[in-house]
């Protein structure tokens, strides 16, 4: 047993893991953040998806005790209130989901990828969610939901 | 079930949990899946995370590349382009954030085309343990640096060795891009690597080709890496066709001193066929591996 800290969605959070608690339990059953889930629990199917120090992360495969003192962002710390974040918005105006397992770990691969790069190209969308696998769209809509995003984002920024 | 998961801080502390028994987790791609999914009996992971093996140097050509430097960190700095067309053909970019050049050597085939690329480029593994730091080539067996590689196989082994004993893979797992295999016993060193380097190539010099089922996240089917030496030597390592990375020493025989042409190419090609041992899989039939060879060979070498 130890003494975790993580800042999650900007927040200092403090649990106790256990040596088999992984970031993706510490999630959901001790700080009640549910939008992270857990598919194949072998870093195959990315709907565990969050951000570690800014970078995508399967938190399924993370010791919750290797990553003391890390900043974590999940789905949950997207919206601002009820407004959705642009690629949130997307995701829903795009109609880019469908039973919505899959759909928190989209996005923060989505997430991910635009914030590295405001301007990817559909081959680099693809390869940003290749470890994010959906079983209901066939992936067209996900892929349209995202540079939809990318060019909110930079219209956005262009105001 | 782990039972302890240390996280220590330098790498002395890291070696003295290793010699005690502890299984090494670097990005926790490998070790995890098989501890996620499973009963285990007891298991103590000593986390890398803290030793401060991460980092990339170039100094002239020499690259030194940390064992706990990831995949991602490889794809994102731009004095590596080389690797650049390597590492962006493994796994996704989630796992690419957590996987570490220093895992990859241990990465079961059809998986490692990191460790594929390195023995291609005579990369060498350094290594810590109790006694002095060594340095070992990939995928070499010369036979003078037989007892090295017989402690790097130690080594290398690790992940795999423990976790047979835990009863949750398999025990001889071809590894780190040694071709020669040594049986691990209890009594042997259990080091760490903690870095590998190698030079950097000339312009063009250095060609790698994997074919897989899909352009992204898929396993090799028949992955090609070759360094082409000023000397007019050809360095070629193989993926996909074995259940270790292959240091295809036939192709390299066959086109020693000759001009890279379809011809040559073919015939190396055509000899380096006994040096591939493909398996059945659920990417890949082993027939269809060694029909994929010769061709992506050719494209390696030749780009047609």
């Amino acid at each position: 047993m130890k003494i975790v800290n993580l800042k999650v969605n900007g927040v200092g959070k403090t649990f106790i893991a256990r040596p088999e608690t992984t970031l993706l339990l510490a999630l959901r059953e001790q700080l009640g953040l549910t939008g992270a889930k857990r598919g194949c629990a072998q870093g195959a199917c990315g709907s565990c998806t969050v951000l570690l120090d800014g970078d995508p992360v399967v938190s399924c495969l993370i010791p919750a005790m290797t990553v003391d003192g890390g900043d974590v962002a999940t789905v949950e710390g997207l919206a601002d209130g009820p407004v959705l974040s642009d690629v949130q918005q997307a995701f829903l105006d795009g109609f880019a989901t469908q039973c919505g397992f899959c759909t928190p770990g989209m996005i923060m691969s989505a997430e991910a990828l635009l914030d590295r790069n405001p301007s990817p190209t559909r081959d680099e969308v693809n390869e940003a969610i290749s470890g994010n696998v959906c079983r209901c769209t066939g992936y067209e809509p996900i892929v349209s939901a995202i540079l939809d995003a990318a060019e909110r984002r930079r219209a956005g920024a262009n105001l | 079930m782990l039972t302890e998961v240390h996280v220590p801080e330098d790498v002395p502390a890291a070696v003295s949990l290793i010699a005690a028994g502890a299984t090494i987790i670097g990005g926790g791609t490998l070790v995890m899946p098989a501890l996620n999914n499973h009963g285990s009996p007891p298991t103590e992971l000593v986390s890398l995370r803290r030793t401060g093996l991460a980092g990339i140097t170039v100094t002239g050509s020499t690259v030194t590349i940390g064992a706990t430097t990831t995949l991602a960190q490889i794809e994102h700095d731009p004095r590596l382009a080389i690797l650049h067309p390597v590492v962006r053909s493994i796994a996704s970019v989630p796992v690419r954030t957590l996987a570490t050049v220093g895992g990859n050597l241990f990465a079961r085939q059809p998986y490692g085309d990191l460790a594929v690329a390195l023995v291609a480029l005579n990369a060498k593994a350094v290594l810590a343990s109790q006694e002095a730091p060594v340095e070992l080539p990939l995928g070499e067996h010369d036979p003078a640096t037989a007892g090295l590689g017989k402690r790097a196989v130690t080594r290398a082994g690790l992940e795999e060795r423990d976790t047979a004993r835990a009863g949750l893979g398999e025990r001889d797992t071809a590894t780190a891009g040694l071709e020669e295999r040594a049986p691990v016993t209890a009594a042997e060193e259990r080091a760490l690597v903690t870095a590998v380097t190698f030079e950097l190539t000339a312009p063009g010099a250095f060609r790698y080709l994997k074919a897989a089922r899909r352009r992204y996240n898929s396993a090799s089917l028949v992955t090609v890496a070759a360094t082409i030496t000023e000397a007019g030597g050809v360095r070629v390592a193989l993926g996909g066709v074995s259940d270790h990375v292959v240091r295809a020493v036939r192709v390299e025989q066959a086109l020693a001193g000759r001009p890279l042409t379809e011809e040559t190419v073919a015939a190396a090609a055509q000899a380096g066929l006994t040096e591939l041992s493909p398996a059945d899989d659920a990417y890949a039939s082993a027939w269809y591996r060694r029909r994929v060879f010769p061709v992506h060979l050719r494209r390696a070498l030749l780009g047609l």
